[in-house]
């Protein structure tokens, strides 16, 4: 658990970039791209319109972006996403609604 | 559970390369290479490979499967199971520790979103109708390991243990272009400086 | 001890080959190679040459059987194709045509 958290209220809407590191919480509205270390959580009410990199991220709410995260990603049952994923571990919860791309390495075996 | 519901098994030393179609439910434990079309569910189970276009109702994963996965109802990669292809169904799941690499598409993302049971993921048994004559005894058909029962899965975690959010942004890492907290923003709704959150005392 | 099933909706049109008993319901139509039993059970529809251990018949199969074991034709089952094979059981009502060669 990060020391530091952002919260980006319900009510704010920020177009920018945002970098550092920290965990990121995101109620209101954010476009832009995001860097961020830790954790980013786009809440059920946040939109989101922007690339994110980060080390795990969690929607439970609107994203339009590509997402590049060194840990999970979940999209959760509340969450509606459109965009590509590259990350180590994604989850697509039942209910989620998404369209793009996910990359996560995947061991074949040999005589595929 | 499913004694009564037909349903095929392919065992795990069978290799099946060919078009395969059907009205019934298929568990695959061993490897098929070609085209699945099967109006009810195919079961990848652990052992399982499948090199193959498959078009059917449901889809649970848990072993290999390359190509593309149409369905109807539903597609589940459970936490073995390892994809690559295409996916294209209304209800999609990929469980944690699953691997994927592809494409997702649901269709119209302002569709309700799913609800109701998803297909059992584990390997049915069969019990193959009797035959005229003596016929050497079968025996219980092997399952591949069995999968734990479709249990709730763990509460997401919604926002991750985050210090405590106060009202007034006092606690939080001073934030170099300032924002209107909380009250609508009627006019000023672009904050077209670069925002960069940084620690306190860095 | 039977593992694999394939049922009576089922279409299977290419090869099949294994390790394992095989049980077809359905149809099938290419060519199976098994290193243990198949049977063909009365719903089943074979079109396919079959090389096997032992084979059991009591649907249709329209193809040639090589079985290093024995051959099976029961009572209400339909074949036409040669049968190779170093022992042959062909029950009574059983409609074969073919060839059948016990020498192998």
């Amino acid at each position: 658990m990060a020391d530091t958290a952002c919260v980006i209220g319900k009510g704010i809407q920020i177009r920018g970039n945002l970098s550092g590191s920290g965990d990121l919480v995101v109620e209101g509205r954010l476009e832009g791209h995001v860097a961020l270390e830790d954790h980013v959580v786009v809440e059920e009410v946040g939109t989101v319109v922007a690339d994110i990199d980060t080390r795990e991220l969690t929607i439970n709410g609107k994203m339009s972006g590509n997402i590049s995260a060194s840990g999970r990603v979940s999209i959760s049952s509340t969450a509606t996403m459109i965009g590509d994923v590259r990350a180590p571990r994604v989850v697509i919860e039942d209910g989620a609604r998404f369209r793009g791309t996910i990359e996560m390495d995947v061991p074949l075996p040999n005589d595929i | 559970m499913v004694d009564t519901v037909q349903s095929t098994i392919i065992g795990p030393s069978i290799v099946i390369r060919a078009n395969l179609q059907g009205d019934e439910d298929l568990t695959v434990l061993g490897r098929v290479e070609g085209t699945i079309n099967l109006t009810k569910t195919v079961n990848v189970a652990e052992s399982g490979v499948v090199k193959a276009d498959l078009t059917v109702r449901n889809a649970i994963v848990s072993g290999v499967v390359v190509g593309n996965i149409t369905a109807s109802d539903s597609v589940e990669i459970t936490e073995a199971g390892r994809m690559v292809g295409d996916i294209r169904a209304p209800r999609v799941i990929i469980v944690d520790g699953a691997r994927f690499r592809g494409t997702v598409d649901m269709g119209d993302l302002d569709a309700p979103r799913a609800s109701g049971p998803l297909p059992a993921r584990t390997v049915s048994s069969r019990s193959a109708a009797p035959i005229k004559g003596a016929l050497p005894a079968r025996g219980e058909v092997a399952k591949a390991k069995p999968l734990p029962p479709p249990m709730a899965r763990p509460a997401p975690v919604k926002s991750a243990p985050l210090a405590a959010k106060p009202a007034a942004p006092a606690t939080k890492p001073a934030v170099e272009a300032v924002t209107v907290p909380a009250a609508p923003i009627a006019a000023k709704k672009k904050i077209k400086k670069k925002v960069v959150v940084k620690k306190k005392g860095e | 001890m039977a593992n694999t099933v394939i049922g009576s909706s089922i279409v299977i049109d290419g090869e099949i080959t294994g390790d394992e008993d095989l049980v077809i319901q359905g149809t099938v139509k290419g060519k199976i190679q098994l290193k243990e039993s198949l049977y063909v059970e009365s719903s089943g529809v074979v079109e396919a040459d079959i090389e096997t251990q032992n084979i059991e018949v009591s649907g249709q199969v329209t193809g040639n059987v090589t079985a290093s074991d024995k051959v099976e034709l029961k009572s209400e089952c339909r074949m036409v194709g040669d049968i190779k094979a170093p022992r042959i059981l062909i029950a009574d009502g059983a409609s074969f045509k073919g060839n059948v060669d016990m020498d192998v």
